[in-house]
């Protein structure tokens, strides 16, 4: 699609503006999630509030950007690719968002967790996030560039943030069977866990999405039925 | 193009020459014909006179051979019409012949003439008559009579010539043509060449014709054309290598973006600051940096069409770089708009600002600490404790050493500001490594025997001998000794060792120490700058030790370097240059 041109530049130009916004939010969630985490392990509860205050222009951006789709659908009659495009792309920036949300769910809980003595240091959380960011870093840049392999590692790196999420769980159930004092610290360190790893899940479902783009194919629901078939 | 012109030459020349026949064949036939009727006509009459000459009987008997002299047929007529003689026909079988035209016409006019088809001999036949007369009295006609393929062999024969000088013509226009073809061909392909080459970028200098007609012109024309188009090229390619040069040395980094907002040029410094996001060329700003603020910067100068500076900072997973970064339109282009950023490294600005604020900030502390205590103490003594001995002595002890704390620090920032202005004076000597050393160890002796630790000293009694201000040096090392020996714990040890490396005395301070966490170990010797704030300054420095020790490194020529591995312990390299 790069290579390939439409005779209507500004056709061209449109489809160009709505890649650019999809990474725009794409950005501010990454940087989201970046904050409220820094937020959590540097016990700063103003950047956590920043968080949750620019979560507002996220949710702007996406119905800007999806009337802004649905104006192309309206409008140009997209087909082939280009169609598969724009339907990618309302879904995605419907990840995105959720995403950000996701994002100020962690700052909320930031918020608590800071009011309260720390449980333990956070080592697997900021791992965790980091990976979740760069998933979702991947997970765009296999959008932008229409990149198979790419969309793959994504899928593999979710898996590793389940782990994680496990990991985490186990850990806390220690503390949690220590010590009655720390169940509620310990929940809502959990509940940041589970956040970042349905983050990575959208980041996963934004890779499905191109794939689904890119091919025509829909990956999404044979993974799902691969992952039911394995022995729990 | 020869080819061409050669059959357009040599076709226009063919239809002259098919056009000079057709109006030839117009316009001769008809007067061929006439001028050999008209001759044949005179001869005949000349004939027909010569016969009339001569007495009926006579022509009658000398018919046949009368016939054959004047090459004709021979009829003799009565007035009436009656057929008298032939020289052909047998006079029985043939009709009166006083209806016939050209005997009417005789009889009228003295002589007549008629051409008739025969259907005898099927040719045209010319008829000639006169009248014989006796005392003005026609008694007869002399009718001469010649078939007329003469005339249309006579035509023919013309014509067969007229066509063979067409030949010879066409055969010649034909060579003409191939001459002027070639003639005129020649500048035009030459031209052709020439420009042809000028096409495929070659080098071609200028062409000369010498045709005296339009195509010399033509070649003046070109090779002015050519002339000023390599000078234009030359302008070009000499102003694009001045802002290429321009563009590839400056430190700053230039980025363009085309009219479709996608990037079109990065310069070598900003691809050097930028390596990790790889080959960012032909994309969008969002799709190469992901940088909201980047963003948001652009799209505020696609607004206002002005140029907009912004700070922004780029990278996530390696250190970030902050950039100042400056918007504007590249002009010169009147339909589409490309726009011009100019990046600035401003990292290390922002690093040296924050030590600066950091500086003024710590300097305010640690001045103010020790006089607020001076301060508390002195307003309690004067608020009364001043008639218990014994209070007052303790605050008076506490406040003396506070302001002896402050005295030393501010002699430490005199000596860091001097050394930095380089105001302080160096008497530099020769001075033995192991002999300054023995000099200093005992002014630590007491607290190493506290902590019940060790000082090794392996520097040979013979060691190396430095050029050093002797004050200086021991500044520098009872600084190092002494932050040895205040951050390693009890019973520990340091080690001291001499090396020789490059041009370089090095002088190696070894402890058992706490050790430094390795984020840290760069900004030591930063003024006032402390591992961990709160024990340090229990242990009395002022923060300005190894800043004071690098600084004297520096003026000595030298160097300083520090390893350090949290909970292992500290090595301290000092590089005095030989």
């Amino acid at each position: 699609m790069e290579e390939r041109k439409h005779t209507s530049s500004h056709y061209e130009m449109e489809l160009q503006e709505i890649k650019n916004g999809l990474i725009y939010i794409g950005a501010l969630t990454e940087k989201a999630i970046q904050i409220a985490m820094q937020s959590l392990t540097e016990r700063n509860s103003d950047l956590a509030h920043k968080v949750i205050k620019d979560d507002d222009e996220i949710d702007k951006m996406d119905t800007e950007l999806e009337e802004r789709c649905i104006r192309i659908l309206a409008l140009r009659q997209p087909t082939a690719i280009d169609l598969r495009f724009i339907t990618t792309a309302i879904k995605i920036t419907g990840h995105l968002e959720r995403i950000g949300d996701m994002a100020a769910n962690i700052a909320e809980k930031a918020i608590l967790l800071n009011e309260e003595p720390k449980l333990k240091p956070y080592i697997d959380l900021p791992r965790m996030a980091d990976l979740v960011g760069e998933m979702i870093k991947n997970s765009l840049d296999c959008f932008i560039r229409n990149d198979l392999n790419m969309a793959e590692e994504v899928r593999r790196m979710e898996q590793v943030t389940d782990d994680l999420n496990e990991q985490i769980f186990r850990e806390l159930l220690t503390f949690m069977m220590e010590d009655s004092k720390t169940i509620h610290r310990s929940l809502m360190i959990m509940q940041v866990s589970k956040n970042l790893e349905r983050i990575a899940d959208h980041a996963k479902g934004i890779a499905d999405m191109v794939t689904y783009m890119v091919t025509g194919e829909c990956v999404r629901h044979q993974t799902c039925s691969a992952e039911e078939k394995e022995p729990a | 193009m020869k080819r061409n012109l050669f059959f357009k030459i040599l076709f226009s020349y063919l239809i002259i020459v098919c056009l000079s026949f057709f109006v030839l064949d117009l316009l001769i036939k008809d007067e061929i014909k006439k001028v050999m009727t008209d001759k044949i006509e005179t001869e005949l009459l000349n004939y027909a006179e010569l016969i009339d000459l001569n007495p009926a009987q006579r022509i009658s008997d000398q018919l046949q051979q009368i016939a054959r002299i004047s090459n004709s047929r021979v009829t003799l007529v009565d007035a009436q019409g009656r057929v008298l003689a032939d020289s052909e026909k047998d006079i029985t079988t043939m009709e009166n012949h006083f209806s016939r035209p050209e005997l009417q016409e005789a009889r009228l006019k003295g002589k007549g003439k008629s051409i008739r088809f025969s259907q005898t001999i099927g040719v045209d036949m010319l008829y000639v008559a006169i009248p014989t007369k006796s005392q003005s009295q026609i008694t007869g006609y002399v009718r001469l009579a010649r078939p007329l393929h003469d005339v249309q062999s006579m035509i023919e024969k013309v014509y067969q010539s007229v066509f063979l000088a067409m030949m010879i013509v066409a055969v010649v226009a034909l060579f003409v043509a191939l001459f002027f073809s070639y003639r005129l061909a020649a500048p035009i392909r030459a031209l052709e060449r020439f420009t042809e080459r000028l096409r495929q970028g070659h080098p071609v200098g200028t062409i000369f014709l010498e045709t005296s007609d339009e195509t010399e012109k033509l070649a003046d024309n070109i090779n002015y054309l050519v002339e000023e188009l390599q000078t234009q090229i030359r302008l070009a390619n000499e102003e694009k290598s001045k802002l290429m040069t321009a563009f590839t040395s400056m430190t700053e980094g230039v980025l363009i973006l085309n009219a479709e907002d996608k990037i079109e040029f990065i310069n070598d410094a900003l691809s050097a600051i930028l390596s990790q996001y790889g080959d960012i060329n032909g994309r969008t700003l969002m799709e190469a940096f992901r940088d909201v603020e980047l963003q948001k910067a652009f799209l505020k100068f696609k607004e206002k069409h002005d140029t907009v500076t912004e700070e922004v900072t780029l990278g996530s997973g390696f250190e970030p770089v902050i950039l100042s970064v400056s918007i504007s339109s590249v002009h010169n282009y009147p339909d589409e708009e490309k726009a011009m950023l100019v990046f600035h490294d401003v990292t290390r600005l922002k690093k040296l600002e924050k030590i600066r604020v950091d500086f003024v900030a710590n300097v305010t502390h640690e001045i103010r600490t020790p006089l607020t205590a001076i301060i508390g103490y002195l307003e309690t003594i004067n608020a009364g404790a001043i008639n218990n001995t014994a209070d007052t002595r303790r605050f008076v002890d506490i406040s003396l050493k506070q302001a002896q704390r402050l005295n030393r620090l501010v002699e430490d920032l005199l000596v860091i500001s001097k050394v930095e202005l380089g105001e302080l004076d160096f008497r530099f000597e020769e001075i033995s490594l192991r002999n300054a050393l023995d000099g200093v160890i005992p002014l630590v002796e007491a607290k190493v025997k506290l902590k019940n630790m060790t000082i090794h000293n392996k520097v040979p009694e013979n060691g190396a001998t430095i050029r050093a201000d002797r004050d200086r040096l021991t500044q520098i090392l009872v600084n190092i000794l002494d932050n040895a020996v205040k951050y390693t714990p009890e019973n520990g040890s340091v080690s001291i060792e001499n090396e020789q490396k490059d041009n370089y005395a090095v002088l190696t301070i070894m402890d058992t120490g706490i050790g430094i966490p390795k984020e840290e170990v760069q900004r030591l010797g930063e003024r006032f700058y402390r591992v961990d704030r709160s024990r340090s300054r229990d242990m009395g420095g002022t923060g300005l030790g190894l800043s004071i020790v690098k600084h004297l490194m520096i003026a000595h020529g030298g160097k300083m370097e520090i390893e350090s591995q949290l909970g292992k312990g500290t090595k301290v390299s000092l590089f005095f240059p030989l």
